[in-house]
């Protein structure tokens, strides 16, 4: 199988616009872009896929030991823009996908063209003279959260906008590739995604980036978007009016509008 | 305080559930006096009221509020029974939190349950489910190491195939092999536990011995990455038994080439009428020893034997094979018997002793009066005679391989005469310098014969024919005699 079908590709949008290649984060799918996707398509080629192990991906995309860390989930975004073949892209990553994004960047910068980062954070756990927001004791308290509960996010996405009257051909194609969230998936992926530290990678990158923050986010707080920023030579940071992590779902006007901005002005800040 | 709407307040206030309404971004507009008391215990000042509902929650929850719960509640509108801790002042408190979106303005309506008890039960399942999790993945690491192992060959590759194994699991952050000089395994701080410092240690044990301690510094985070000791301990006992197999087959190798260097430096005899020189060439992979061997010794004044053998198979089985067959062929030959008697008793030794079955070898004893040359061939490739005019090959006195068709009584194998004009030359070899898998034995057999025919004596000669030889991947030797037809002594 191609890495598009591997990942459940899915392409909106004029074939001729600049392609935008959105990256969902953890514990969700492709399906969290749902509320933003139609407006990029207004001038983009929209370009969604899911992450090994998650939504639509093919099962056999998830390998335990090759996605223990974040450079599996690298690998197989590398792969899937190879095979896609649109030329550099704009590379939008939400979370530890903004991370995903980022080491992309470093290792091929010939396939991004622009890097948007939302909610971006290179280390969630504390460090000495660095506040990522979580001590490891709280990261041991997440997992076992996740242990404990079982709300997929398919589960619950999936019937919502499957029962969007707007969009029918989306809802069936959807309800076909409902699929429920392995819990051992997501806590691999929460595992790599909370113990990874990608500070050192920032200076590695070249690609112009814009960095969106959330007014107040309890995961990627507001002063490591701002590290974020400043460790990445050429990016640029809008702080966006909207709460918690998810800007795509609650406050997509304001997203679209901050990146469709930075996409229409230069690349350097 | 009468009517429907005071009693409703106080339902809403006391019911035996925390209530809170929030506003769109999640913060607390309202709380019942059941989460307050939840919250502040004794300490009735302790606010809830303008919080965000992730502090009010353990981390986790925090979490999971965001990636999980606020999506959903913008999306779906409701969530159900999503397990929480909440921040309680007697410590966290396991909840169940049903909430729903109010459609007019986004303000959210959340029930929180609390289950104490039926946690204890939860976690019981998780604890049940994680422990066959675990199993699952300490099974998948102990099978990746020994695929590993299992591939490796020598005792260095045996060495880092372990030490990249161990290092595979998540939970691994460092592991070294320790032997002896260093940290010994009754080193208090390693151990079956990791110590204060997060190390383990696990020997690695072999039959005769040990080959020290893998010591591992695992990491601290997370929780469920545990480093499985009865796992790593597995792991090091093959890791022994891999490295006592690479041990030893490095030392049988070892001993095998010795044995065969032993044969193959002989001091060949050496006189005014006849010169000896023999040539050896290994197989390219060099690792093992192949079967071929050669020998010449004087069976009487004046007769000159000459052996070229292969054995088959390889390593120390071969080399000792060989070993014995040149042994039992120099104290079976003898004045009078010739080379089709003597090849009879060297195949009796065989089949009697079970050794060096299937074995090829020529034998051919050179009269240094007459010039006259007999010889008999087991199974083995034709000797080649080399004179002024040419090379010929001699096709006679040809028979079975050793212990394939042995007799005790009737007539001896057969054997082949030839007379050898002074200045001529019989070369003895081994396949290897004939034959190779893409050319026909016969196109070998005309390349040996040219190469040969070319003007050279003596180690000249054997270089030339082992450098012809086309066939690298077996071993090859060769053994040249030059009779000058001078009478000797």
């Amino acid at each position: 199988m191609s890495p598009r079908a591997l990942h459940n590709v899915r392409a909106v949008g004029p074939v001729d616009g600049t392609p935008l290649v959105l990256a969902h984060g953890l514990g969700c799918d492709q399906k969290m872009w749902h509320r933003v996707v139609d407006a990029f398509a207004v001038d983009h080629r929209v370009v969604l896929f899911d992450h090994a192990g998650a939504g639509g991906a093919h099962p056999s995309t998830f390998d335990p030991d090759r996605h223990a860390s974040l450079e599996g989930y690298t690998d197989d975004v590398v792969a899937l823009l190879d095979d896609l073949a649109l030329g550099p892209v704009v590379l939008v990553g939400h979370s530890v996908s903004a991370t995903i994004a980022l080491l992309v960047a470093a290792r091929r910068p010939d396939l991004v063209d622009r890097l948007v980062l939302v909610g971006p954070s290179p280390r969630y756990l504390d460090d000495d003279g660095y506040r990522g927001g979580f001590s490891a004791a709280e990261i041991d308290e997440l997992l076992a959260t996740l242990e404990t509960n079982y709300l997929g996010w398919s589960d619950v996405m999936a019937p919502v906008i499957a029962g969007n009257p707007d969009r029918p051909e989306l809802g069936a194609e959807l309800t076909a590739s409902f699929r429920r969230t392995d819990p051992q998936v997501t806590r691999a992926f929460a595992r790599a995604t909370f113990l990874s530290d990608n500070r050192a990678d920032l200076a590695r990158v070249r690609t112009a980036s814009l960095v969106v923050q959330c007014r107040e986010d309890a995961i990627a707080p507001v002063e490591v978007g701002r590290y974020v920023h400043e460790h990445l030579a050429g990016s640029r940071f809008v702080l966006i009016d909207a709460v918690g992590h998810c800007p795509q779902l609650s406050a997509p006007e304001a997203l679209v509008a901050a990146v469709l901005d930075y996409l229409a002005g230069p690349p350097a800040p | 305080m009468t009517g429907p709407a005071s009693n409703e307040s106080r339902a809403w206030s006391t019911a035996p559930l925390g209530l809170l309404h929030l506003d769109a971004d999640g913060y607390v507009l309202r709380a019942n006096d059941t989460f307050v008391g939840w919250v502040a215990g004794q300490d009735a000042g302790t606010g809830v009221a303008g919080r965000r509902i992730g502090d009010l929650l353990t981390v986790g929850g925090r979490i999971y509020w965001d990636t999980h719960v606020a999506p959903a509640l913008t999306l779906a509108g409701q969530v159900e029974a999503v397990r929480v801790e909440v921040r309680t002042a007697a410590g966290p408190l396991p909840a169940l939190l049903t909430a729903r979106t109010r459609p007019r303005d986004g303000a959210i309506d959340v029930a929180l349950l609390a289950v104490r008890r039926r946690a204890e039960f939860e976690q019981e399942l998780v604890r049940a489910r994680s422990a066959a999790e675990r199993s699952t993945e300490r099974l998948r690491w102990v099978q990746h190491a020994t695929a590993a192992l299992s591939h490796a060959a020598g005792p260095e590759q045996v060495r880092a195939a372990l030490l990249a194994a161990v290092a595979a699991h998540p939970g691994v952050a460092a592991v070294r092999l320790q032997t002896a000089g260093g940290l010994q395994a009754g080193d208090p701080t390693g151990g079956r536990h990791p110590g204060p410092d997060g190390r383990l240690s696990v020997p690695v044990a072999g039959a005769a011995g040990t080959h020290g301690d893998l010591v591992v510094q695992v990491r601290g985070r997370p929780a469920e990455a545990t480093v499985d000791v009865d796992a790593l301990a597995t792991i090091a006992q093959q890791g022994g038994v891999a490295l006592d197999r690479a041990l030893l087959h490095e030392r049988s190798m070892s001993v095998a080439h010795e044995l065969q260097h032993a044969m193959l430096t002989i001091d060949l005899p050496h006189r005014e009428d006849v010169t000896v020189s023999a040539g050896y060439r290994p197989a390219d992979s060099g690792m093992e020893v192949g079967g071929d061997w050669y020998d010449a010794f004087w069976v009487a004044p004046a007769v000159l034997a000459l052996v070229v053998g292969d054995v088959v198979g390889h390593g120390l089985l071969a080399a000792t094979a060989m070993g014995q067959l040149r042994t039992a062929t120099r104290a079976l030959a003898g004045p009078g018997l010739g080379p089709g008697r003597v090849l009879d008793r060297v195949d009796g030794f065989v089949v009697d002793r079970e050794t060096g079955f299937g074995s090829t070898l020529v034998y051919a004893e050179l009269d240094t009066g007459s010039g006259v040359l007999a010889y008999a061939c087991a199974g083995h490739l034709p000797p080649l005679h080399v004179t002024d005019a040419g090379a010929e090959f001699l096709w006679e006195g040809r028979s079975t391989p050793l212990g394939v068709h042995h007799r005790r009584v009737g007539p001896p194998r057969r054997q082949g005469r030839v007379r050898l004009a002074a200045g001529d030359t019989v070369l003895l070899y081994t396949d290897g310098v004939v034959e190779r898998r893409d050319v026909p034995l016969t196109d070998g057999l005309a390349g040996l014969a040219r190469t040969a025919g070319r003007p050279a004596a003596g180690a000249a000669l054997t270089t030339q024919v082992l450098d012809a030889g086309p066939n690298r991947r077996d071993d090859a030797c060769v053994l040249a005699v030059t009779w000058s037809g001078t009478a000797g002594t």
